[in-house]
C-alpha cells in the first residue's frame, strides 16, 4: 500500500473510531484514559518497563536519567489530575460552567492529526490523551528522536481498553515528502511540535478554519535572589537547579539553560559563588543521573563555547568559567543572553536588581517556558510577576522544572480548551 | 613596505605573496607542507606577540611560540567571538577594510578588520581559477553572471568584494552583478540569464545559495528552463538561514542543474566565511575522476578534530572543523567556525552547522532565539 494510500485509510478508520469515541460519556473516556496514565506512571508496570527499554534504545539518554526523569514528571499525572483538569475546562458531561447552568458546549474535533518533535517522551503522552479526553480520535507522526512513546501509548490503550485503542493511529513517513505531509495534516484539528523554521512551514499549509496548535522552541532559565546566600540554602537551590538542568540533558523547553542571580551591587560576585555551587551540584548529580549520548554536533558547539569564554576572560572581561567532563558553567560578566549548547552548559548571569532583571530576561519572553524561581523571601510574587509578564508560562521552584503539572498553561494555552470547539448556549 | 607599517608583518607579508603570487594550476598547485608549517609557526609567534587577549588565551593552555612545533598545535579561536572582540595586530588607526558578516544589528555582527586588501584579493584570485575556472587557458576570459549585489552597494561584504575583484580580472566585457542590496528581483536574474544563453557562450553564474533558490522557484512558477551554453558553471555560497526557505544543497544542485541546464558536475560550492580570508571550494571542476571534496590554496588548511580531545578525526568520521589560513595575518590565523565536517582524501567535506543539539528536543540555543546565529 502507498504511504498516501496508508494515511487515508487511518484516518478513515479514525473516523470510525471516532463516532464510537463521542458515544462515551466524558466520565468514561476520563476512566479509561486514567487507566493509561496510572499503567504508565507505575514504574513497576511491564509496560512502564517496555516504555523504558525502548526509550534507552532510541533517544540517547542515559537509562537512570530516563527513570528519574519518568518518575518525577509522571509522578503527578494520575487519573485524579485528568478528572480535575477535566472539570476545570470542560464541567460535567461537556458543559463548561456552573453544573446546573450549563453555558458552553465544548466537544472535540472529528479527528485530530498530531505531528510529534523531539527526544522528551512525556510531551508525547499528554499531545495523544488531550484530544482523546475530548472524543476526537488522534492521528500522529511519531518524532524522530523518539519512535516508540506513540506506539507504547497505543499499545497501554489496547491493553486496557482494545475498542478505545481504535482512536489512535500512528503513521511513520518523511515529512519532507509535501504530498504525505498535507494528507496528514489533512484534519479539522492539527497539533504540531518543532522548530520555529518547521512550525513557520506548517502554518502556512493549515490555514484557517482548521485549528491549528504549535508548540516551537522555547527555553526555561533560573532565576535566584539575594536570600539564597544569606539563609544557607545556596547548596540546595545549586542541587535544585542541577536536577533541573541534568534531566533530559537540558534538551527540553522546561530545561533552564541560564541563571540570573539577583544581588545588588555585589552581584559579579554573588554570581560567581552560585556558579561554584552550580558546578559542584553538577558534579553530584553525574555520578547519580549521568549525561546521555552527544551529538558531534553538540560536542562542537560546546567546545566553541567553552573556547569563547576563555578567549572574553583572556581580553579582560569578568568572564570564569567552571567546566567538568559532561557540564559547563560560564558565569558571565552582564545580562545579555548568549548562545546555548545545551547537554548541561549553563550560563549565570549576574543581575543588580528586579527592574535589571526584567529588561534581562525582556530578548527571552516570547520564547520563555518555566522559570525557576528561589531566594526572594516576600517578595516571590513580585518576581514571579515580572517573569510571566515577560512571557513565562510556569513558575516553579528549583527541581521542580521536570515536573509540569498535567493542567499546566502549555505555552500558555488551555490544554483541553485549545484542541476543542466551544459553542455557547444563550 | 606600506608606509608606517610594522616590519616583522611587513616581512611575513611579503613571504606570503610570494607564494601567492607563483604560477598555480589545477594540476600543479603543491601543497608544500615544510613551507606552511613554517610559515604557520612565524605567523602564530607574530599574532601571539602582538594580540594581547590571543596571547593571553594561548598561555592559558600553554601553547607559547616555544611549545607550539606544528601548525597543528596552534590554538584556534571561534569565529563568533570575533562579533564582540577585535583580534588584530595592528593599531585600530590602520584599519583599511571592515567586512562583516550578514545581520541586522552590528551588535551581533562578526567582522573581518584589515588593514591592507593585498592579500585578501593576492589569495582569492588563484584559488577561484584553480577551482572554478579550471579548464580556462591562460588569459581567458568568461562571461560572469553574479547574483549577489555589487561592492558598491554592500562595501561591506567580503563575497561582493570578492567578485568585485574577480570580475576584471576573469570576466568578459558583458559580465556584472544582477542583484540588488536587500532584495532579490526574479525577473531581473531571469532575464539577466536568458540574455546570457541567448549569446550562446559559455557562462559563469557565481552567487548566494539564496539567490539560487529564489532563481529556480521562479523559472519553475513559470515552468521555464534556460539552458545556458556547455561549458558553463556554477559557484554557488553561504546557508539559507532566515532566507527565503531551506533547501537542502543537493536538491539546490538537482534544481540548478534543471533550470539552467548546468549539469551537477559542473556546479561548484565555496565555503569561505567573513571572518575567513581565504576560500575553499568543490573539486569537480579541477578533480573531475576524484570524490567530491574541498580544496584549498597551499596557504590555508583544514583540520576535522575530535571536540573533545582535539585530535585529528580519522577520515570519513565527523568531526569540528579547525581552519588555518595564513592570509589572516593581520588577525588570527587559527579559527574556529560554526561547522562540523569530515576528512575526504586530502579535502574535506562540510556537513552543516554545529547546533544539532537543538534538534532532539524542544529547547534551543538562545543565539538563534537572539538572532544572532547568522
Amino acid at each position: 500500500m502507498s504511504p498516501e494510500r496508508e494515511i487515508c485509510e487511518a484516518r478513515a478508520r479514525l473516523l470510525a473510531a471516532g463516532a464510537a469515541l463521542r458515544m462515551r460519556s466524558l466520565e468514561d473516556r476520563l476512566r479509561v484514559l486514567g487507566a493509561l496514565l496510572e499503567a504508565l506512571r507505575d514504574p513497576g508496570a511491564a509496560i512502564r518497563s517496555e516504555w523504558e527499554t525502548a526509550l534507552a534504545g532510541t533517544t540517547g539518554f542515559d537509562a537512570a536519567n530516563l527513570r528519574s526523569g519518568l518518575d518525577l514528571a509522571l509522578a503527578s499525572w494520575d487519573s485524579a489530575a485528568l478528572e480535575a483538569l477535566a472539570a476545570r475546562e470542560i464541567g460535567p458531561a461537556g458543559f463548561a460552567g456552573a453544573p446546573k447552568a450549563p453555558t458552553s458546549r465544548v466537544s472535540g474535533f472529528e479527528t485530530t492529526s498530531v505531528l510529534l518533535g523531539g527526544a522528551l517522551p512525556t510531551p508525547t503522552v499528554s499531545a495523544l490523551v488531550f484530544p482523546l479526553v475530548l472524543g476526537s480520535p488522534v492521528l500522529a507522526r511519531p518524532s524522530r528522536h523518539d519512535p516508540q512513546t506513540a506506539r507504547i501509548v497505543e499499545r497501554a490503550l489496547d491493553a486496557i481498553d482494545p475498542a478505545f485503542a481504535k482512536a489512535i493511529e500512528i503513521v511513520d513517513f518523511d515529512v519532507r515528502d509535501e504530498v504525505l505531509l498535507r494528507a496528514f495534516l489533512d484534519a479539522p484539528c492539527v497539533v504540531a511540535t518543532g522548530s520555529d523554521a518547521t512550525i513557520a512551514s506548517l502554518a502556512a499549509k493549515v490555514g484557517p478554519p482548521r485549528r491549528f496548535v504549535a508548540h516551537a522552541h522555547r527555553i526555561s532559565i533560573g532565576v535566584v535572589g539575594p536570600e539564597a546566600f544569606r539563609r544557607g540554602s545556596l547548596g540546595e537551590i545549586a542541587r535544585g537547579l542541577a536536577l533541573d538542568v541534568a534531566l533530559w540533558d537540558q534538551l527540553g523547553c522546561l530545561s533552564p539553560l541560564a541563571v540570573f542571580v539577583v544581588a545588588g551591587t555585589n552581584a559579579v560576585a554573588t554570581a560567581d559563588d552560585f556558579a561554584r555551587a552550580l558546578d559542584e551540584a553538577l558534579h553530584e548529580i553525574e555520578r547519580e543521573l549521568p549525561r546521555g549520548c552527544v551529538p558531534i554536533e553538540a560536542e562542537a558547539a560546546i567546545a566553541r563555547a567553552r573556547s569563547d569564554a576563555e578567549l572574553r576572560k583572556a581580553a579582560g572581561l569578568d568572564v570564569s568559567s567552571h567546566a567538568g567532563a559532561t557540564h559547563t558553567v560560564v558565569r558571565e560578566a552582564d545580562s545579555r543572553p548568549r548562545e546555548a549548547p545545551l547537554h548541561r552548559f549553563v550560563r549565570v548571569h549576574p543581575v543588580r536588581d528586579e527592574a535589571a532583571l526584567r529588561d534581562a530576561i525582556a530578548p527571552l519572553g516570547p520564547h520563555l517556558a518555566g522559570v525557576a524561581i528561589a531566594g526572594f523571601g516576600v517578595l516571590r510574587e513580585a518576581v514571579a510577576g515580572i517573569v510571566l509578564d515577560a512571557g513565562a508560562s510556569r513558575v516553579c521552584a528549583p527541581g521542580r522544572l521536570q515536573a509540569p503539572p498535567l493542567a499546566w498553561h502549555h505555552d500558555g494555552r488551555a490544554p483541553l480548551l485549545s484542541l476543542a470547539r466551544v459553542g455557547d448556549l444563550e | 613596505m606600506r608606509p608606517g607599517s610594522d616590519p616583522a608583518r611587513a616581512r611575513l607579508d611579503a613571504k606570503l605573496l610570494e607564494w601567492m603570487r607563483e604560477p598555480a594550476s589545477p594540476e600543479c598547485w603543491p601543497q608544500d607542507e615544510a613551507r606552511f608549517d613554517g610559515l604557520a609557526l612565524e605567523l602564530f609567534a607574530f599574532q601571539f606577540e602582538r594580540i594581547a587577549a590571543y596571547r593571553s588565551f594561548c598561555e592559558g593552555r600553554g601553547r607559547t611560540p616555544r611549545t607550539v612545533t606544528t601548525w597543528r598545535e596552534i590554538p584556534a579561536v571561534p569565529t563568533a567571538v570575533l562579533k564582540e572582540l577585535s583580534l588584530r595586530s595592528f593599531d585600530a588607526g590602520r584599519i583599511a577594510h571592515v567586512f562583516r558578516t550578514s545581520g541586522t544589528s552590528a551588535a551581533v555582527r562578526g567582522a573581518l578588520e584589515l588593514d591592507t586588501l593585498e592579500l585578501y584579493e593576492a589569495s582569492l584570485e588563484p584559488t577561484f581559477r584553480v577551482h572554478v575556472l579550471a579548464d580556462l587557458a591562460p588569459g581567458e576570459r568568461i562571461e560572469m553572471r553574479i547574483l549577489a549585489p555589487s561592492a558598491a552597494a554592500v562595501p561591506d561584504s567580503s563575497l561582493s568584494h570578492m567578485f568585485a575583484t574577480l570580475l576584471p580580472r576573469f570576466g568578459t566585457r558583458e559580465s556584472g552583478f544582477d542583484l540588488a542590496p536587500d532584495t532579490v528581483d526574479p525577473e531581473a536574474l531571469v532575464a539577466s540569464l536568458r540574455g546570457a544563453a541567448e549569446r550562446g557562450r559559455r557562462v559563469a553564474v557565481c552567487g548566494t545559495a539564496f539567490a539560487f533558490v529564489h532563481l529556480v522557484d521562479s523559472l519553475a512558477a513559470r515552468g521555464e528552463r534556460i539552458v545556458l551554453a556547455e561549458g558553463s558553471r556554477v559557484m554557488e555560497t553561504g546557508g539559507f538561514k532566515g532566507r527565503s526557505r531551506e533547501v537542502g544543497r543537493g536538491e539546490l544542485h538537482a534544481a540548478i542543474e534543471h533550470c539552467l541546464g548546468v549539469p551537477v558536475s559542473r556546479i561548484v560550492n565555496q565555503y569561505g566565511m567573513t571572518e575567513l580570508a581565504s576560500q575553499f571550494y568543490d573539486t569537480p571542476l579541477r578533480f573531475p575522476e576524484g570524490p567530491r571534496r574541498k580544496l584549498g590554496p597551499p596557504w590555508a588548511r583544514v583540520r576535522v578534530v575530535d571536540p573533545v580531545t582535539g585530535d585529528d578525526a580519522r577520515e570519513g568520521e565527523h568531526g569540528m572543523i579547525v581552519v588555518v589560513d595564513l592570509a589572516n595575518a593581520g588577525g588570527v590565523c587559527a579559527l574556529l567556525p560554526a561547522d562540523v565536517g569530515r576528512r575526504v582524501g586530502d579535502g574535506f567535506e562540510v556537513l552543516g552547522r554545529a547546533e544539532g543539539a537543538e534538534a532532539r528536543g524542544c529547547s534551543i540555543a538562545a543565539d538563534e532565539i537572539l538572532g544572532g546565529g547568522a
